[in-house]
C-alpha cells in the first residue's frame, strides 16, 4: 500500500503524529508491534502513576491523624490496585484506537523493517510512504551486573507486573524511575533501599532539589546508599561497594533502573544507511534524519527521554512535513518526578546557566511559607527556586519539590516560552490560596 | 584657559579626516602630547595629540564622523569653563558622550542616557534630507516597536513616512517576546521575519545587529578600506585592462647584488633592482609613464614610481617622486623609508599620491603570477611574482635550469596598445637579464 505518511511505533510520538498528520489530510499508516500507547501508556508513565496513587491513598489513610482521620483495619490490596491500573490502561488504549479510527489512520499490528527508498516491510508485506517517522522508543538498559538474569530481578516493566509485595525491595539506580518505585513501595510499608552510584540521587536536577527529595523519601522510610556501585545480585542479597568496601543487603525483589536505551536494532535502520548519534538516531531540530523523507522523534533519538518531549517532537515533524516551519526547543522542556512530594522543574538551574556564561539572579523559598501547602502537607518539606537572567530579568528556570507541583509547572513553562521577564511576571495574578503562589513569592524574593 | 583642539591638516590635498576612535572621555585629565583620538585620512591613520594640558571639557564629534580639517574637535581646560564658543557650527549643544563601550562610561551623564540619544547630528540631518522625513507620530510608534522609521517607504506627501506606514509594517511583523522587545530597544537590535519561539514568536536569541550576517563577524567598510574599494571598482569599471606576462632570468640580477656586497656597497633588494630597471626602461617607453584622462593623455617627463605596500590597515601605495633622477641606492633607501612610514602610519598623505607608474610584488608571499589591477588613472602597473625554476637552452644546445622571475604588466588598452607594452616588457627583461643596476 502507498501512504503519504507512515509512523513506526504508536507511543506518545507515534499516535500524536499519526492523528495530526491524518487530521491535515495525509493518508497515514501507524505500525505498532506491541500495544497502542507505547511504553508510556503500557509500561511506564500511566501504569506507574496509577499504582503511585494507590500507594499514596493508603499512605494518607494511615497518616491522617493530624487531620483527625484514623482508620481501623487498614489494608492494602495490591492486586486490586493492579486491576485499576489495567482498567486505566485499557481505557486509554481504547481511546487511542478510537482516535485512529476517527481520523482514518490505518493501524497495523506487527514489526516494521525499513527498506531503502522509504519502503517498509510489515508482516511480510511491503508498504511505501512519502515520509516515514521512526519513533520506536526505548527499553530499559541492562547493566552488566552478575546475577541480573534472575527471576526476582526486574526492570521498570517487570515491576509493574509484579502483583505481590516483597518483604524488602532493593532499587539499583536512584534516578527518576528508581525514586518513583522506591516511594511507591515505601508508602505501602515495604522497606526499600536505593543504591545510587552518584553522590546524589537524580543527578540531573538542581542539587538542593535532589537533596530535599531524598530527605522527604527518607522520612517515608526509604534508605539510600549513595556513591554505591552494585557488584553482584545474589539469590537473597545484593552486594555493593560504597567506596569503603563490599557490603551486602538482603532483598527479595530487585528493581534495576539504570536508564534506558533507544530501540534501534533489527529494524533495518543501519542497512538503509541511517546515521546515529552517541544517544540514538541522529535527527536535527526539525526531526529530519540524514535520509530524505525519513524522520525520527522521541526516545529513539536519545534526546530528553520524556513522553511529552516525544509528542512535541512528533508535532514538529508533522508541521515540517505539512509545510509549516517548526523547530524543536528544549529550553522550556518541563520534567517531573512523580514521587510524594513531586519534583517539577523547567529551564536552567543557576549552575547550568552560569556554565553557559549567563549571569543570573535567583531566589528560593521553602514551601512551608505557603498557607495551602502547610494546610494540606503538614509533615512534608518542599522548596521552590527561581533563576533569572541578570541582564534582561528574563525567567530562565523554575525548580520545585513539594506536593503536586507537576500540575503547576506548565505555568512556568509558558513564562519561559514567552520569554517573560520579572516585570511581566510580577503583574500576573495567582489564585489564592494555592500552592502555585509560591512561584510568585519566590519572584518577590529574587536578588 | 580653555583651549580648542583642532583637526590638523594632513597634507595639502586633505580636506577632512575620519575620527576613527576617541582615546579619552569627557572629564579625563590629559597632558600635552597625550593621544586624544585616532584619525584617518583616505590613505593613512594618525594619532591626534593634545596641544594643551587640563581636563577634557568637550568632545564635539563621535567616532566615525568625517571631520573637516581645522575644525574644533575637543576642548581642554579647567572644569568650570564654558566651551560653547568653540563648538563647531551645526553641532548640538549636548556634548558627545564618549566611547560606545559600556565598560568605561565617560561620565555620569553618559551612563544616564546613552540609548535614547539620537544619532550624531551629522548623520541625522543627512538622512532626513535624503527623504521627505518622518512624521512625529510615525517616529514615536516606530520607536516603541524597535523599527527604524527612516528605512520605511513613505506613503505621505512626497514620500513622507507617516503613522500608517509604521502600522502596516507592525501588523505584518512577528510578535516579539517581552525580553526580545526590551533587548531590541535597549541594544538597537533588529528582529528577523520569523522567530524560533512559539508559533514563530521572536525570542531574544533571534535578534541580530542590523545588517549582520549569521555566522560572520561584521565590520564596516571605512577609512582606507573604503578608499581601496572605491578605487579598485572604479579602475576595473573605467579602464580596459590587459595583462601581458613575461619572465626574466635572475642570474645576473642576483650576481649584481652579490657583487655590490662584495665591493662593500650598500645592500639592495631584488625589488630595488626591478624598480630601478623600470625607471630606466620607462625613459625609453614614455607612453607607459602616463595618465589616461578620458579625452587627454598626460605623459610624464619624469617617473614617479608608486610601490604597493601591505599594511595592517590595507594596501597603501607610497610614491617615489622624481625617481628618474635617483640612483639605485637612493631608490632603495626611499622605498625603505616610505614603506616604513606606511606600516607605522606616519606617512604623509602627500607621499601617497602623484604616481605615474606602479610596481607591485607578491613574489615573497609565494605567488607565482597574478594580474595586477591598474592604479587608475595610471596606464600601466607591473606585478612581480615568485622565483620559478625553468629549463633554458644554452648556446651549446644543452638544457640547464635557471631561476626566473615572472613579470605581469597590466596596461590600460585605452591609452596603450599591446605591442608597445610588449616592447617595454622586452626592454625591461633585457635590462634585468644583461645590465641590472645600470
Amino acid at each position: 500500500m502507498k501512504y503519504d505518511f507512515a509512523v513506526i511505533g504508536a507511543g506518545p510520538a507515534g499516535y500524536v503524529a499519526a492523528k495530526k498528520a491524518a487530521g491535515a489530510g495525509l493518508k497515514t499508516l501507524l505500525v505498532e508491534k506491541k500495544k497502542l500507547g507505547g511504553v508510556c501508556l503500557n509500561e511506564g508513565c500511566v501504569p506507574s502513576k496509577t499504582l503511585l496513587q494507590a500507594a499514596k491513598t493508603y499512605h494518607h489513610a494511615k497518616h491522617g491523624s493530624v487531620f483527625g482521620v484514623t482508620v481501623d483495619g487498614l489494608s492494602f490490596d495490591f492486586p486490586k490496585a493492579h486491576a485499576h491500573k489495567n482498567g486505566v490502561m485499557n481505557k486509554m488504549r481504547d481511546g487511542i484506537a478510537g482516535l485512529m479510527k476517527k481520523y482514518k489512520v490505518d493501524v497495523i499490528e506487527g514489526e516494521a523493517v525499513l527498506q531503502p527508498n522509504r519502503k517498509i516491510l510489515i508482516n511480510g508485506e511491503e508498504h511505501e510512504a512519502d515520509n516515514i517517522l521512526i519513533c520506536t522508543g526505548s527499553s530499559p538498559a541492562v547493566p552488566p551486573i552478575p546475577g541480573i538474569e534472575q527471576d526476582h530481578v526486574v526492570d521498570s516493566t517487570g515491576i509493574l507486573n509484579t502483583e505481590s509485595l516483597p518483604k524488602r525491595l532493593i532499587v539499583v539506580g536512584g534516578g527518576v524511575i528508581g525514586c518513583e518505585f522506591a516511594c511507591m513501595y515505601a508508602s505501602v510499608d515495604v522497606p526499600v533501599t536505593v543504591l545510587e552510584a552518584m553522590p546524589e540521587i537524580c543527578p540531573n536536577l538542581d542539587t538542593e532539589i535532589s537533596a530535599t527529595l531524598r530527605a522527604e523519601l527518607e522520612k517515608k522510610g526509604v534508605e539510600f546508599q549513595l556513591g554505591s556501585k552494585v557488584e553482584e545480585i545474589g539469590k537473597t542479597t545484593v552486594t555493593y561497594n560504597d567506596g569503603e568496601g563490599s557490603k551486602q543487603i538482603e532483598g527479595d525483589l530487585v528493581l534495576v533502573a539504570t536508564g534506558r536505551r533507544p530501540n534501534v536494532s533489527g529494524l533495518g535502520f543501519e542497512e538503509i544507511g541511517l546515521e546515529f548519534s552517541p544517544h540514538g538516531i541522529k535527527a536535527d531540530d526539525r526531526g529530519a534524519t540524514n535520509l530524505p523523507g525519513v524522520w525520527a522523534a522521541g526516545d529513539v533519538t536519545g534526546r530528553a527521554w520524556l513522553a511529552h518531549a516525544a509528542s512535541r517532537m512528533a508535532e514538529v515533524v508533522v508541521n515540517n512535513i505539512t509545510g509549516r516551519t517548526d523547530r524543536m526547543r528544549y529550553d522550556a522542556m518541563p520534567a517531573v518526578v512523580y514521587t510524594s512530594p513531586e519534583v517539577a522543574v523547567v529551564g536552567l538551574t543557576k549552575e547550568e546557566a552560569e556554565e553557559r556564561g549567563i549571569k543570573t539572579r535567583s531566589g528560593r523559598m521553602p514551601m512551608a511559607i505557603n498557607a495551602r501547602y502547610i494546610a494540606e502537607n503538614p509533615d512534608e518539606g518542599g522548596l521552590c527556586k527561581v533563576v533569572l537572567e541578570k541582564d534582561t530579568n528574563r525567567l530562565l528556570g523554575v525548580h520545585m519539590v513539594g506536593g503536586a507541583c507537576s500540575e503547576m509547572i506548565f505555568g512556568a513553562t509558558a513564562m519561559i516560552e514567552a520569554e517573560l521577564r520579572e516585570e511581566e511576571i510580577e503583574e500576573i495574578v495567582f489564585p489564592h490560596p494555592t500552592t502555585s503562589e509560591i512561584v510568585k513569592d519566590v519572584f518577590m524574593a529574587v536578588r | 584657559m580653555a583651549t580648542p583642539i583642532i583637526m590638523p591638516r594632513q597634507g595639502q590635498s586633505v580636506e577632512s579626516c575620519i575620527l576613527t576612535e576617541w582615546k579619552v572621555n569627557v572629564g579625563d585629565d590629559v597632558a600635552e602630547g597625550d593621544v586624544l583620538a585616532i584619525i584617518e585620512t583616505d590613505k593613512a591613520s594618525f594619532d591626534l595629540e593634545s596641544t594643551a594640558a587640563g581636563k577634557v571639557l568637550a568632545l564635539f564629534w563621535e567616532a566615525d564622523d568625517d571631520v573637516p580639517v581645522l575644525a574644533n574637535v575637543a576642548v581642554i581646560g579647567d572644569e568650570s569653563e564654558n566651551v560653547d564658543e568653540f563648538r563647531p557650527e551645526g553641532q548640538s549643544s549636548a556634548p558627545v558622550a564618549a566611547t560606545p563601550e559600556p565598560a568605561t562610561p565617560a561620565s555620569p551623564q553618559a551612563t544616564a542616557a546613552p540609548v535614547a540619544t539620537p544619532a550624531a547630528p551629522v548623520q541625522a540631518s543627512g538622512s532626513i534630507q535624503a527623504s521627505a522625513g518622518v512624521s512625529p507620530r510615525a517616529r514615536r510608534l516606530a520607536h516603541k516597536h524597535g523599527i527604524d522609521a527612516e528605512s520605511l517607504p513613505g506613503s505621505g506627501p512626497e514620500g513622507r513616512v507617516i503613522e500608517r506606514d509604521v502600522e502596516a509594517l507592525i501588523s505584518g511583523r512577528p510578535r516579539l517576546s517581552a525580553t526580545a522587545r526590551a533587548r531590541s530597544l535597549s541594544e538597537d537590535l533588529e528582529s528577523p521575519g520569523r522567530g524560533s519561539g512559539l508559533a514563530g514568536m521572536v525570542r531574544s536569541q533571534d535578534l541580530k545587529v542590523p545588517g549582520s550576517v549569521e555566522g560572520a563577524e561584521m565590520s564596516s567598510v571605512k577609512g582606507i578600506r573604503k578608499v581601496i574599494a572605491e578605487r579598485m571598482i572604479q579602475s576595473l569599471q573605467t579602464t580596459a585592462q590587459l595583462t601581458l606576462h613575461a619572465s626574466f632570468e635572475l642570474t645576473k640580477s642576483q650576481a649584481y647584488r652579490k657583487e655590490r656586497l662584495d665591493a662593500g656597497q650598500s645592500k639592495v633588494s631584488l625589488n630595488d633592482v626591478i624598480a630601478y630597471a623600470i625607471v630606466k626602461s620607462l625613459g625609453e617607453h614614455a607612453e607607459l609613464n602616463a595618465h589616461f584622462l578620458g579625452d587627454r593623455i598626460a605623459t610624464f617627463e619624469k617617473v614617479h614610481l608608486g610601490v604597493a605596500v601591505d599594511t595592517d590597515r590595507g594596501l597603501l601605495v607610497p610614491v617615489i617622486k622624481d625617481a628618474s633622477d635617483l640612483s639605485i641606492e637612493q631608490i632603495s633607501s626611499e622605498v625603505k623609508k616610505l614603506a616604513g612610514g606606511c606600516r607605522e602610519g606616519t606617512i604623509s598623505p602627500d607621499n601617497l599620491s602623484g604616481g605615474s607608474f606602479t610596481l607591485t610584488n607578491l613574489g615573497m608571499l609565494g605567488v607565482e603570477t597574478f594580474t595586477p589591477v591598474l592604479n587608475a588613472p595610471e596606464v600601466a602597473i607591473l606585478g612581480v611574482g615568485g622565483i620559478v625554476l625553468k629549463p633554458k637552452r644554452t648556446e651549446s644546445g644543452e638544457v640547464e635550469y635557471v631561476d626566473t622571475l615572472p613579470l605581469s604588466l597590466t596596461i590600460d588598452h585605452q591609452a596603450v596598445d599591446g605591442a608597445p607594452a610588449a616592447r617595454f616588457l622586452q626592454s625591461l627583461v633585457e635590462r634585468l637579464e644583461n645590465n641590472p643596476g645600470s
